[in-house]
């Protein structure tokens, strides 16, 4: 008996000891033959319990199988952990660079004016304008006289005009949408129409080409409270933040009272007397709007005396450039793409 | 325009504790925008004046001279050393000691000249910043009368500050200092305004000339008078004048010139002075040029007018157009003797007009075009002798006038209701409204069935209705106080129209295909058109031009998208980029409706371009490269996206590729084309590889057609491939179709997996393999039905003459 608790104390021993030195599943299967096998250790101490008295051998067969369940168990563990292993070293064959670039196109980059019309259309159609688009190409009728802007005008000055032959003009500005969407329409009217307009001028600051968004508003008893109103809400939302703003009177013959808007410099807040976006003033001009003068109610059929109301134009680029921080107004246009992909969100 | 604020103040008493600066913030806000203030002497300091007590030449410097001036203090003298040749004993100037600053911040001392220690300089026109009020070579000498030992820059008016205001083209009163004055004053309530009263001289005398009067022909000269000053001498200005008007950014001329200057820039009334002895006869008449009727200007520019132009004439010639420019016969030269001074008041829209058409924008016609008051004629005139006289330049002023006008100017009467102001402003105090006009010089005149009526003076014509009014108490009281709200008006639902809809989704896609959002130029070259090989029956090559491009490269309205995006990618390549550009641009194509037809539509159009680049290696080998089917995928996605389908067909613009372009059409209609350039186009426009473009009618994208979802198929489809031999010339679609139309309903998808052509293949053939899934949906197919479908394909195939392989 003493032998055989013996016998299992140096198998187990034993047993430990080849563990160690097995590191493939080859040799795992080896092990297992030379304990577990017919012939193996445990396997032979298991016949020598016959030698033992009847008495004794409940407590020593116990003995020895629990030795071999617990080999058996570490085998099959040990098993399972070099075929993983094995799998692994098969896998690291296959090992890539996860550091080389992307395979596919790289996304492209949205152009800044094109953003900002389209937040804006967001903005405004949710406060429920109605968005209308009108022709490029304009009668000088809409584009000036039914703006109760006469021929030889001086206020004709003020834009730059590009005739065609026949007399048409590239529109100077969004406003001809009010008197077309007026007549088309009618009292009441919300709309908003963004769009390219043409001015025949060019230099860092003026493109011949640049985009406006006209606003219309026409019903009863209409304020200038009611504008301020309406351009509050468009540029807090579209610059995401409440800004200064200042109403100046100004002068535009199809408004009366007409003013301008000017915001806080975006880049100094008015701080920076040296700063090259608002030079200095803090103020950065925006927007042109009045009250929409009687007499373009009377050119889009509109009664003067039962309606009134409100319009603004609203240039687009200065708005793009002031939110992504732009310089030339006439690279805008250019077409460059490391320009343009130099705004795409990383 | 430039205004000088020691002159406004000369009109204007301001309260003590308004400064500068709150005053061009005021009028900045109420609606002339002041954009700067400038101090143009700013830097002068410690110049005072000095006299001459003795001058003589160098002793060891033959071109120098040396001064010795008194300062006023006592018998002290200081030595100055020159080399102006223009100086005498007992001359005033301006004089510089050490210590004392000049132009260009240059802070004088003392100097040695051989000998001779010169104790700081005396000064030029040019050092002290005006160089335009010398009116001779050398040191700016001062009037006589000037005591010396004074702080010269106070003194002659060089200490004041330069408002640059613009402003607006309704505001023809602005123009003027005394104008401003008002305005001014209507902004600040407790300020005064001063009045300037011109009394009459001489009023008895009579002319020295028989004039036979003025004859006014054509309504749109409102009023014209004529002043007369004799023994005319003509020299420089009094230096004071010199130096308010280059303030003020106008150069001085002559006393004659200047004093006409100067009466525009105080009262806004241009005036003209004709040589009377020249005038052909001695009698003015204003009337409508004849057609082609000739006139040289002061300028010495001959202008041929029409008879919209309004001319004034003597004995039957021209010696001016009315309100834009003098004749060059009737001149002011050294030799005039009497001049005639004329003050009077165009219409604006004619003078506008003229100024426009022949190109001269001169002071008188910028005012004219913006209107003059009518009744500052006679005031301005008086005030234009009164300088002649004070200036002693005419001997003899005379203060009878020849006048005549056609229409007697009249102040407007324009009532104002409080509900119209309480409308617009959510305001209608209307005590402190008539205040606010009132400073404006727009007086109540009475009340009137709920209205109070205002006369409204001639200065200011922009105001005829009752808004104008309403303006003008809304801006000077301050828009400010106007709370913002939102307008009930705004209840309902807005709406995006369907083109900026569609827009708005396609830009995405394509944004998130790679490619790069660009907006060009709406116009274009002429070139385009002989460029893309567009041929005379294409209605591309007609063009709408523009009558007054910026230049020929921007004259023409775009029939195409694609040069624009063209000359984006070559942009890109010159600023050093060799990657894979692929650019995409919406906007509007300009197309006639006929080559002749004046008629136009505007077209909404989508284009994309792409170019491998020029360094297109990569890791991955040919796996990122760019080409034909590539593109096709970029337009078939956003097609699927749009549940649009399109066809390809073999192309044929004419500046595609003649192998590799495809003409996509919607229901059968041609919406667009896909091509790679044509090769000899890449070639002249220095492309070093393939470029491929499309262009797409939006209008194609623009149904919204709600996606609808099916159940996943109930029952498994069974998988059969095909591979065929096919003449190359057979196009892969007719294939499809002919086994689809064998196949019959069981055909559930065929794609291709395989094309193949070269070893093997007999020539003028290629391989094609086809992938079939049939699919029923109400059973499972059972391998004989689908051996029975497949192999009618496969025998029906060869029937059509196909060997299967
Ligand atoms: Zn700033």
């Amino acid at each position: 008996m003493k032998d055989i608790l013996e016998n299992i104390q140096s198998i187990s021993e034993e047993f430990d000891l080849s563990l160690t030195n097995v590191s493939n599943t080859s040799e795992i299967m080896d092990l297992k033959v030379r304990f577990l096998g017919k012939k193996g250790k445990v396997t032979s101490l298991l016949r020598l319990l016959g030698s033992l008295p009847a008495e004794k051998r409940p407590a020593a067969g116990n003995a020895v199988n629990e030795l071999r369940n617990t080999i058996e168990s570490i085998i099959q563990e040990k098993t399972l952990a070099l075929k993983n292993d094995e799998l692994r070293q098969m896998e690291l064959q296959d090992l890539i660079d996860v550091t080389l670039p992307a395979k596919s196109r790289p996304s492209g980059g949205f152009h800044p004016v094109v953003e900002a019309t389209n937040d804006v259309l967001k903005i405004m159609t949710g406060l429920g304008f109605t968005v209308v688009l009108g022709p490029e190409i304009e009668e000088d009728y809409y584009n000036f006289e039914a703006l109760n802007i006469p021929p030889h005008h001086p206020a004709r000055d003020m834009q730059d005009t590009f005739y065609f032959d026949d007399g048409r003009v590239l529109r100077t500005h969004t406003s001809p949408v009010e008197v077309r969407s007026m007549l088309k329409y009618g009292a009441p009217i919300r709309i908003i129409c963004p769009g390219r307009v043409y001015r025949k001028d060019s230099d860092p600051t003026h493109s011949p080409m640049f985009h406006q968004l006209e606003g219309l508003l026409i019903d009863e008893d209409i304020s200038i409270a009611d504008l301020k109103g309406c351009l509050d809400v468009l540029l807090d939302s579209f610059f995401n933040k409440e800004l200064k703003k200042r109403y100046r009177a100004s002068y535009f013959p199809f408004t009366e009272p007409s003013l301008e808007l000017d915001i806080e410099c975006i880049a100094c807040s008015g701080s920076d007397p040296g700063c090259r976006i608002c030079r200095g003033s803090g103020w950065l001009e925006i927007c042109g709007l009045g009250m929409t003068h009687p007499n373009v109610l009377r050119s889009g059929n509109i009664d003067p005396e039962k309606y009134n109301g409100f319009a603004w134009g609203l240039g687009l680029d200065r708005l793009a450039m002031l939110k992504y921080g732009l310089n030339d107004l006439r690279t805008l246009f250019e077409g460059n793409v490391p320009y343009l992909l130099s705004g795409r969100e990383a | 325009m430039l205004i000088s604020w020691n002159w406004l103040n000369e009109f204007l008493t301001l309260p003590s504790d308004v400064t500068l600066q709150e005053v061009a913030e005021k009028l900045t806000i109420t609606g002339c925008e002041v954009e700067s203030i400038e101090r143009p002497c700013d830097f002068l300091t410690g110049v005072i004046t000095a006299k001459i007590a003795r001058l003589d030449k160098h002793p060891a410097r033959e071109s120098l001279f040396v001064a010795e001036l008194d300062l006023g203090v006592g018998d002290s003298r200081v030595v100055c050393v020159t080399a102006a040749p223009n100086l005498n004993v007992g001359d005033i100037v301006p004089y510089a000691p050490p210590g004392a600053v000049i132009i260009h911040n240059l802070a004088l001392g003392s100097r040695e000249f051989d000998g001779i220690l010169s104790q700081g300089m005396m000064l030029s026109a040019e050092e002290i910043g005006l160089p335009d009020v010398a009116d001779e070579f050398g040191i700016l000498r001062l009037p006589e009368s000037t005591e010396p030992g004074l702080d010269f820059k106070s003194l002659f008016g060089l200490d004041d500050a330069i408002l640059e205001i613009s402003i607006t083209p309704n505001r023809g009163d602005l123009l003027s200092v005394l104008g401003l004055a008002r305005e001014i004053h209507a902004l600040f309530p407790n300020s005064e305004l001063k009045n300037i009263e011109i009394e009459d001289i001489h009023n008895s005398v009579a002319w020295p000339v028989n004039f036979k009067g003025i004859t006014l022909e054509h309504p749109d000269c409102l009023s014209f008078a004529l002043g007369l000053a004799s023994d005319i001498r003509i020299g420089p200005s009094p230096l004071k004048a010199r130096i308010l008007l280059s303030l003020m950014g106008m150069r001085p001329i002559s006393n004659i010139v200047d004093v006409s200057n100067l009466t525009m820039l105080l009262t806004g009334q241009p005036s003209h002075a004709y040589d009377l002895e020249l005038l052909p006869e001695k009698e003015i008449t204003v009337r409508l040029a004849m057609d082609k009727e000739k006139i040289i200007t002061l300028d010495g520019k001959t202008h041929s007018l029409t008879t919209e132009d309004l001319v004034i004439t003597s004995g039957g010639q021209p010696v001016g157009i009315a309100g834009v420019m003098g004749g060059e016969n009737t001149e002011i030269k050294d030799n005039t003797r009497i001049v005639a001074l004329e003050c009077a008041n165009f219409a604006s829209p004619r003078i506008s007009r003229t100024s426009r058409k022949l190109g001269i924008i001169s002071e008188a016609a910028y005012r004219y075009s913006r209107s003059v008051d009518p009744m500052k004629v006679i005031q301005s005139l008086k005030y234009a002798l009164k300088l002649f006289s004070d200036w002693g330049c005419a001997k003899v002023v005379y203060g009878h006038y020849e006048f005549s006008e056609s229409t007697r100017p009249g102040n407007l009467e324009v009532p104002l209701n409080s509900k119209t102001m309480k409308r617009i402003l959510l305001w209608d105090d209307m005590v402190e409204a008539g205040h606010i006009l009132s400073r404006l010089g727009i007086e109540k005149v009475r009340e009137e069935n709920g209205f109070w009526v205002f006369s409204v003076p001639t200065s200011r014509p922009d105001i005829t209705i009752e808004e104008d009014l309403v303006e003008e108490v809304g801006r000077i009281r301050g828009y400010e106080l106007v709370e913002p709200r939102i307008p009930d008006s705004l209840h309902e639902r807005g709406k995006l129209d369907p083109i900026s809809e569609t827009q708005g989704h396609m830009r995405n896609i394509f944004l998130s295909r790679g490619y790069t959002e660009v907006v060009t130029y709406s116009f274009i070259a002429p070139s385009f058109s002989k460029d893309y090989l567009l041929s005379k029956n294409d209605i591309r090559s007609y063009p709408v031009k523009l009558s007054n491009p910026l230049s020929l490269e921007l004259s023409c309205m775009r029939t195409m998208m694609l040069p624009g995006v063209i000359s984006a990618v070559q942009g890109t390549i010159r600023s050093g980029w060799r990657q894979a550009v692929r650019i995409f641009e919406m906007g509007r194509v300009f197309l006639r409706l006929e080559p002749g037809s004046n008629q136009l539509q505007e077209i909404e159009r989508l284009t994309g371009i792409v170019y491998g680049g020029s360094d297109q290696r990569s890791p991955y080998g040919k796996w990122e490269m760019e080409d034909f089917f590539s593109v096709k995928g970029d337009i078939v996605a956003i097609a699927q996206n749009r549940g649009v389908e399109l066809t390809f067909k073999q192309g044929s613009e004419p500046f595609g590729h003649a192998g590799q372009s495809a003409d996509i059409y919607s229901e059968e209609k041609k919406v667009g084309y896909l091509i790679r350039l044509k090769p000899g186009i890449e070639q002249n426009m220095d492309f070093g590889g393939p470029v491929y473009v499309f262009e797409l009618d939006l209008d194609t994208f623009m149904a919204t057609r709600l996606s609808t979802f099916k159940d996943i198929p109930a029952y498994p489809a069974v998988y059969r491939d095909i591979s065929l031999l096919s003449e190359k010339s057979r196009l892969a679609e007719e294939v499809i179709r002919e086994i689809r139309s064998i196949a019959g309903d069981l055909l559930w998808e065929i794609r291709i997996f395989d094309i193949y052509e070269g070893k093997n293949i007999p020539e003028g053939q290629r391989s094609l393999g086809f992938s079939l899934a049939y699919r029923s949906e109400d059973r499972t197919l059972t391998d004989i039905e689908v051996e029975k479908v497949h192999s009618k394909v496969r025998s029906g195939l060869e029937a059509l003459g196909y060997k299967l392989r």
